[in-house]
């Protein structure tokens, strides 16, 4: 294991150089004579999918891009992988670059596994030669071993992703483009894939990493940069950028939030966000499985609100309600909302929920009346990382003791 | 953490020690690359020529996966690389000899019209596939870069795998109309290699074309039987009328399958007339067309 090379302490590998990317958008507009859409007259409006984006990452470095949907980190790896062409600027490459894309793209249905590697990893970039030397490598890290001369078409949809993926991890780059292919495959296999971006990230790789799994990029990144609707607007530390999106990303539930609501059935009390804590107060995305949490449910009340309930549910990513939180089951009092803003916390002293990712919703209702007066529903997002030990489908707070006396077997004994 | 226990086992094996001996081997090999906006000049085609190379790997698996696939889960399999060429045979044979009385320059019709319908089918065959081979192949496009020529040029080289299979018919069908094969056979693998290059610098506009106008896929059937009467497939060279001929000529086609007959049937040297002409016309167009393939290509992955 040889980290970056000492020789080239500054090496830049990649250099974006002010690049932009220009998209011609063709409207469709069926009301057009069909003769000037033909001759591509029309309506044509441009969308910069970037504009004047600069960035170095050095040799060896892990440099995450984050930002939400539309941003133009998509865009990024488009130009960087050389599938589309900047419209203005200079983009430089030191070294063999691979992109850790939709795995499987290269599959042809017909062909067994085997003759697959081939295909798809001479598509990717590697030669013959090289496949046959890691072949052994790539089939034994899939573990479709006992498949692999079956045509892909038979296999189930884990096998082919899993093999897809051990093709990609096998071309040892210089340089290496993640673009959200991590959320494949089950938990081991997921784990599997972390370690070997840490094994090629060792071994001196530069990595792009581009997710919007933000507890991976603080976990993998050495910095990282935000984007947002085609400019850079933030580099440093991945703790750093990735708080500062995260407070970006709350602001903009709360504008949407406002635009939400119907005129004329204004209700008297709305949630406006919700945050996650730690005990210190302090803001977080998520916590770990039986380690605290707070979840702190911001709302505005027009009114006083006599004998309200507010609730905090969560969701499983399809749309399952796991469980739910609510005032009465807390104190079992009486909850009184004054008008005006405010907020209210509830604490889990040892959250229960598996890792993974969570959407998070509130309401605020009269006990008395029958409807809800208002849902804030799924909007936050809570990533419950490893903590405590979880077989099965939660955690739940537990102590362990033990009881009577060992009886010792009598042949042991004579051994001491 | 019992599980990544067992993963990182598992990953240790797969050591990091290859892994150094790989990027060794690669140093070799690896270079700096500057990604700039698209430009065409006569450079860049030459620097995107000599960038080939580096994908004959890749040319070689994608043709002989097109081989591989092309007749699998057929019952007849590669008896179709054989069955059409012949088929066509036995139909014009039926309709343009029996029926229609057409003149074959004192040659058996069914051998006369094979010995074209051999280019022939190898073309239009070839030439269908490739002008799909873009279109058909959106989820790589979009998601790898590697020269996009490669993929019609596979068509092209697995066409010719069926090209052949029929040479080998030829030969047979040769030998029970006793027709002599001479020295003159020769002369056919610059006529091959010219009428693969013509392939090249259609497929190469028309897949191209393709990727952004779908009509492309729609007229080509239309095309390619005017086409194929616009060439001296199921008629004699012969019976083009002396004014026209110029023009005529200009059909790349009609120089290859003339020299065909020349050198098969009749065992003498083409005639360097139309090949001339053939070989004039090819040499402009594929330049041309692999220029407008490369500006094609900057925007192919936003419009395809």
């Amino acid at each position: 294991m040889k980290p970056r090379g000492p020789m080239f302490p500054h090496m830049v590998d990649i250099r974006f150089e002010r690049v932009s990317k220009r998209y011609r958008i063709r409207q469709t507009d069926s009301k057009s004579p069909w003769l000037s859409r033909m001759l591509g007259r029309g309506g044509e409006s441009d969308f910069w999918a970037l504009q004047d984006v600069s960035f170095e990452v050095a040799h060896g470095e892990t440099l995450g891009i984050i930002g939400p949907n539309g941003a133009g980190k998509s865009t990024v790896l488009k130009l960087l992988s050389r599938i589309t062409p900047p419209t203005s600027g200079e983009i430089m490459l030191n070294g063999r670059l691979a992109a850790l894309i939709e795995v499987g793209s290269g599959f042809h249905p017909e062909l067994t596994g085997r003759e697959n590697v081939f295909l798809s990893g001479s598509i990717l970039g590697m030669r013959r030669k090289e496949i046959q030397g890691k072949f052994d490598r790539i089939v034994e890290f899939s573990g479709v071993e006992a498949f692999i001369d079956t045509p892909v078409k038979r296999y189930s949809s884990g096998m082919y992703v899993r093999l897809g993926f051990a093709i990609a991890a096998h071309m040892d780059p210089d340089i290496l483009l993640v673009d959200e292919v991590l959320a494949v495959g089950d938990a081991a296999f997921q784990l599997q894939c972390h370690d070997r971006l840490n094994e090629l990230r060792r071994a001196g790789t530069t990595m792009l990493f581009i997710s919007h799994d933000l507890p991976s990029v603080e976990k993998l990144c050495d910095r990282v940069v935000l984007m947002q609707q085609g400019r850079l607007v933030a580099s440093g530390t991945p703790h750093e950028v990735v708080s500062r999106y995260q407070n970006l990303a709350a602001n903009a539930q709360v504008a949407a939030l406002a635009d939400a609501h119907v005129p004329g059935d204004a209700p008297v009390a709305t949630v406006e966000a919700i945050t996650f804590h730690d005990l210190a107060g302090k803001n977080v995305l998520g916590a770990g499985t039986g380690g605290p949490l707070v979840a702190r449910v911001h709302y505005q009340a027009t009114r006083a609100v006599q004998d309200a309930v507010i609730e905090v549910f969560y969701y499983s990513r399809d749309g399952r309600t796991l469980h739910c939180q609510q005032t009465t089951a807390v104190d079992g009092g009486e909850l009184m909302l004054g008008a005006g803003r405010a907020a209210l916390e509830f604490v889990t002293p040892e959250l229960g929920l598996q890792p993974a990712i969570y959407s998070v919703g509130a309401t605020i209702r009269e006990r008395s009346a029958a409807g809800t007066i208002d849902w804030f529903y799924g909007r936050t997002l809570l990533y419950v990382e490893p903590g405590k030990s979880v077989r099965g489908h939660f955690y739940t707070p537990h102590e362990w003791r033990m009881v009577g006396e060992h009886v010792q077997p009598d042949n042991h004994r004579s051994h001491v | 953490m019992l599980l990544s226990g067992e993963m990182a086992t598992r990953a240790e094996r797969l050591d990091t020690a290859g892994l150094e001996l790989d990027r060794a081997l690669r140093l070799r090999r690896s270079r700096g690359v500057v990604i700039r906006p698209a430009g065409y000049s006569w450079v860049n085609i030459i620097s995107h020529l000599r960038r080939l190379p580096d994908y004959s790997d890749l040319l070689y698996t994608l043709s002989v996966h097109r081989i591989n696939v092309r007749y699998r889960q057929t019952a007849l399999g590669v008896i179709w690389a054989i069955l059409q060429p012949l088929l066509m045979m036995v139909i014009f044979t039926g309709v343009f000899s029996i029926l229609a009385k057409m003149p074959s320059e004192g040659v058996p019709y069914p051998l006369f019209a094979y010995t074209a319908l051999l280019p022939w089918t190898f073309f239009s065959t070839a030439l269908t596939n490739a002008t799909g081979s873009l279109v058909s192949h959106v989820q790589l496009i979009t998601k790898v870069y590697f020269p996009r020529e490669i993929l019609p040029l596979t068509y092209v080289i697995a066409a010719l795998f069926d090209f052949a299979i029929g040479v080998v018919v030829l030969g047979g069908l040769m030998g029970w109309y006793q027709v002599a094969i001479t020295r003159q056979v020769w002369n056919l693998i610059p006529v091959v290699t010219l009428l693969a290059a013509w392939l090249l610098a259609v497929a190469l506009v028309l897949s191209a074309a393709q990727a952004r106008w779908r009509d492309i896929g729609v007229a080509l059937p239309l095309l390619l039987q005017l086409w194929m009467f616009a060439s001296p497939v199921i008629y004699p060279l012969s019976v083009v009328p002396e004014a026209w001929r110029s023009w005529y000529l200009l059909n790349p086609m009609v120089g290859i399958i003339a020299s065909f007959r020349d050198v098969l049937l009749q065992g003498v040297q083409p005639d360097p007339v139309p090949l001339r002409y053939a070989t004039i016309v090819t040499a402009l167009a594929l330049p041309a067309a692999y220029l407008i393939f490369k500006r094609a290509e900057a925007s192919m992955a936003d419009l395809i």
